[in-house]
């Protein structure tokens, strides 16, 4: 912690006082309005909204995508920090930056992309048809999509982890004569367990609450609305829709909170265990 | 065992780390790879034992060619300058990992593990802290480990990586004359790299004296000390 | 990011020429060579180059092609890429091209400007609640783009909203439903950016830097200016176009916020969105390609600023 040893005080307060301004305004408040409208018509009215088939629906489909995005992102994750980690190759920075291209494009192109090669105009289309695989508006597209925009959540996480914790424990495991599973399961995993899981929180994160790209994909189909679909929905809908749309919205915010508590926790750990180690 | 290497060459991007370096280690020898820093011989060290590819050359184990082979399968025991321990792991289960990692037809039991590992931790003198983690011991205390979880494997030859740098005057003391009486013991032919030249010439049977990837001069301490090839091994060992 | 490699350290007398010597024998290497010492190589770079080009490549690549690749509609290349270029520059696209980036732009800027204010007094000050201020910074990482979207148009919203009804009853501003919220969702979302890649480096700032240019005889502003500005200056202009880079292909808070009245509050991605229902791919790619061009305008010139950046410490 750092001495403000030199900054007058009105400074201070000044920028303390923005502070608190800004993160009131733009962060506190919009957690207590969703709280306070969802409410608004009763603890009765927002719970039967929840049960509703709507709802339900939504929040079983958010967690199907979830449950085949991050598995899926996880193990490309863990794959590519081992490959870049362990082995010399000329193309390795431009592989990095490659896998980090989902982070700078906007989830609209990342379904667009996907409707680009499987929408009815699209390369696939019309074979798709021909042999009656439903991918774009179905469920097979909305994973696609937001796969391309979680992408790089685990591997980013991990890369610099395994960077920073090298190679000699694994070299000294193949002289001891350990194969390549033993390697990873005994000596690397445990090391990187915890990085893994700080990468599947962020990445299940954005995959819950994915919008741009899902938005392209799912079309106005019933059966394709995810949560954060869904709320739109309630939002558009004039008769009674907006205090649903806020009960939907208090589910993806309680996710949120879980989110941001696991990854304070998580780098809280990290701190306490550097600092113990010295 | 014998260890042989032939015409080994290895360079870095554009710097070259080993030249055209051949050596024969004979059975049972303890041999001191000295030099400055930069000079090749933790390279060699590595390419023995299948840690790094030569450019050019070969290393036979007692004859047999084992230069395609990997690390995994030449069982060179290897402990390593800042000694690599499993840190999630207990000194029990590191030194036990080489055992535990066999296949399964060679595995050994539960209860020989258990026992091949407590006569190490007994030779290391180190039989209470079976249970501590690596960040719970002191530097030589983590040597120690290194060496018993690289012995728990019964190598065929022993390749040391400065072992004795990172420590303090007394400890390194210490460890040097348990070197000295283990090898008596056992005979294992073993290998060590250090820039140290008091250290290379207490404990080894032979010195190599490495400088830019080239070996120097190789001989029995005294014959160096008397009859110096050029002027880098005159100049070396004077200082 | 630093690449572990194991090498030796360099001598500086060591010339840099392999010199053979008087007679070495290039002895053939019989027998399959192992090009990596640890195992899996060809195996995880396999895996990761099918799913990164399943995913991210061929997808993209998809739609480059489809910007130049002749349809029932478009006939020849040429009039394909003449529909791009009729959809990409047409009126209703650079409104919306304005709006995106220009909003996007301006939000980045409120973000750096607010943003440093924040990494600064999370990293210098002491105050009660620090902790959780800190945490809270996070929020719109953690938050899905809707529910912000939701929430700030409520808040601003001039019905029964805690700002947006004291704003409109004091003077007379809208702020939901118009340009001005499509500016406070993109810096909502903006914030953590340029916070984050500021603080690390604020942090490592040593104090005795300032100390020695006090007692050199800087007071408070000049040693600001000309010993810890510099400092900053990197991280902050790589933190601001973070934020500009999230800004211009944010989708789903401005969605929410705005009446995307075409011409007027209509952001690219609603456009590309739009085009699509209305079974124009090609003028969706080629929209898509517009926003892709200016995402890897912004990647350049923040690998351009870090590369200065570190080539002035030294380092690159």
């Amino acid at each position: 912690m750092r001495r403000a040893t030199n900054d007058p005080w009105q400074l201070r307060y000044l920028f303390i006082g923005t502070l608190f301004g800004f993160v009131l305004i733009f962060l506190v408040f919009p957690v207590v309005v969703i709280l306070v409208e969802a409410l608004r018509n009763g603890v009765g009215f927002y719970f039967s909204t929840l049960a509703s088939s709507h709802s339900l629906n939504a929040i079983r489909l958010t967690l199907l995508v979830a449950l085949a995005v991050v598995p899926l992102n996880t193990v490309f994750g863990v794959c590519a920090a081992w490959t870049v980690t362990h082995f010399k190759f000329r193309g390795k920075a431009l592989l990095i930056s490659l896998i980090e291209i989902p982070l700078w494009v906007s989830p609209v192109i990342g379904g667009l992309v996907f409707a680009l090669i499987f929408g009815r105009q699209g390369w696939l289309g019309s074979w798709l048809d021909a042999h009656n695989i439903q991918i774009m508006f179905a469920y097979p597209g909305i994973v696609l999509g937001t796969a391309f925009v979680t992408f790089p959540f685990v591997a980013r996480g991990l890369i610099p982890l395994m960077q920073a914790q090298g190679s000699m424990e694994e070299e000294a495991a193949l002289t001891l004569g350990a194969n390549g599973w033993q390697l990873f399961w005994r000596v690397t995993f445990p090391k990187i367990k915890w990085g893994i899981l700080y990468g599947m929180i962020l990445c299940n994160a954005r995959a819950m609450g994915e919008f741009g790209a899902v938005s392209v994909l799912a079309g106005s189909v019933d059966s394709n609305m995810t949560m954060p679909l869904q709320v739109e929905l309630y939002y558009q809908d004039l008769d009674q829709g907006l205090p649903r749309a806020f009960a939907l919205a208090s589910v993806l915010l309680v996710l949120a909170g879980i989110t941001l508590a696991i990854k304070i926790g998580l780098e809280w750990r990290r701190l306490v265990l550097a600092v113990r180690s010295h | 065992m014998s260890v042989a290497v032939t015409h080994i060459s290895k360079r870095f991007e554009t710097f070259p780390a080993l030249r055209d370096v051949s050596l024969e280690v004979e059975t049972g020898e303890l041999l001191a790879l000295l030099g400055p820093s930069g000079s090749g011989k933790t390279t060699l060290l590595r390419v023995i034992a299948g840690l790094e590819i030569p450019d050019t050359g070969r290393v036979t184990f007692a004859g047999e060619d084992v230069t395609d082979k990997s690390a995994y399968e030449r069982r060179a025991g290897f402990v390593f300058q800042a000694y690599a321990l499993f840190q999630h792991m207990n000194v029990y289960e590191n030194i036990a990992f080489g055992l535990r990692v066999l296949p399964r037809r060679k595995r050994p039991s539960e209860a020989t593990i258990t026992q091949r590992v407590t006569e190490l931790l007994e030779l290391i003198q180190l039989e209470e802290h079976g249970k501590r983690l690596p960040s719970q011991l002191s530097g030589g205390q983590r040597q120690r480990v290194a060496l018993a979880r690289a012995l728990a494997i019964e190598p065929r030859v022993l390749l040391l990586d400065e072992p004795f740098g990172a420590l303090d005057a007394r400890v390194r003391k210490d460890l040097r004359k348990w070197l000295r009486e283990f090898h008596d013991r056992t005979h294992l032919t073993t290998l060590f790299v250090t820039h140290d030249q008091d250290e290379a010439f207490e404990l080894a049977d032979r010195v190599v004296i490495f400088n830019e990837g080239r070996i120097q001069q190789i001989g029995v301490p005294a014959e160096l000390r008397k009859n110096p090839r050029n002027d880098f091994v005159r100049a070396f060992l004077e200082v | 990011m630093s690449a572990i490699a194991s090498l030796p350290e360099a001598d500086a007398s060591v010339p840099v020429e392999i010199d053979p010597g008087p007679s070495a024998p290039i002895l053939p290497n019989t027998g399959r060579r192992q090009r990596h010492i640890l195992p899996g190589f060809r195996l995880t770079l396999g895996f990761t180059l099918f799913y990164l080009s399943a995913i991210v490549l061929l997808p993209l690549l998809a739609l480059l092609l489809k910007t130049v690749t002749p349809t029932t509609d478009y006939p020849s290349i040429a009039k394909v890429v003449g529909h791009v270029i009729d959809v990409a520059t047409d009126v209703r696209a650079l409104d919306s091209y304005r709006l995106s980036f220009g909003i996007a732009f301006a939000a980045a800027l409120l973000n750096g400007f607010f943003g440093f204010i924040a990494a600064w007094a999370l990293t210098r000050y002491r105050f009660p609640g620090r902790k959780i201020v800190d945490a809270l910074v996070d929020l719109p990482f953690a938050m899905p783009t809707a529910v912000a979207g939701l929430a700030l148009t409520q808040v601003f919203s001039i019905h029964g909203g805690y700002i947006g009804q004291v704003l409109y009853a004091w003077f007379g501003w809208r702020i939901a439903y118009t340009s001005w919220g499509i500016l406070i969702a993109m810096t909502f979302i903006g914030f953590p950016f340029v916070v984050r890649t500021l603080q690390p480096v604020m942090s490592d700032l040593a104090v005795e830097v300032e100390e020695a240019a006090a007692c050199l005889g800087a007071n408070r502003w000049q040693t600001f200016r000309r010993v810890i500005l510099p400092a900053v200056r990197p991280a902050l202009l790589t933190g601001v176009m973070l934020a500009f880079g999230r800004g211009v292909g944010e989708y789903g808070s401005v969605v929410f916020i705005s009446t995307m009245i075409p011409y007027s509050t209509e952001i690219t991605p609603q456009l590309i969105i739009i085009k699509l229902g209305e079974f124009d791919y090609v003028g969706a790619a080629g929209l898509g390609l517009v926003m892709l061009l200016m995402s890897f305008a912004i990647v350049a010139t923040v690998n351009l600023v870090q590369y200065l950046a570190a080539r002035r410490k030294g380092i690159a």
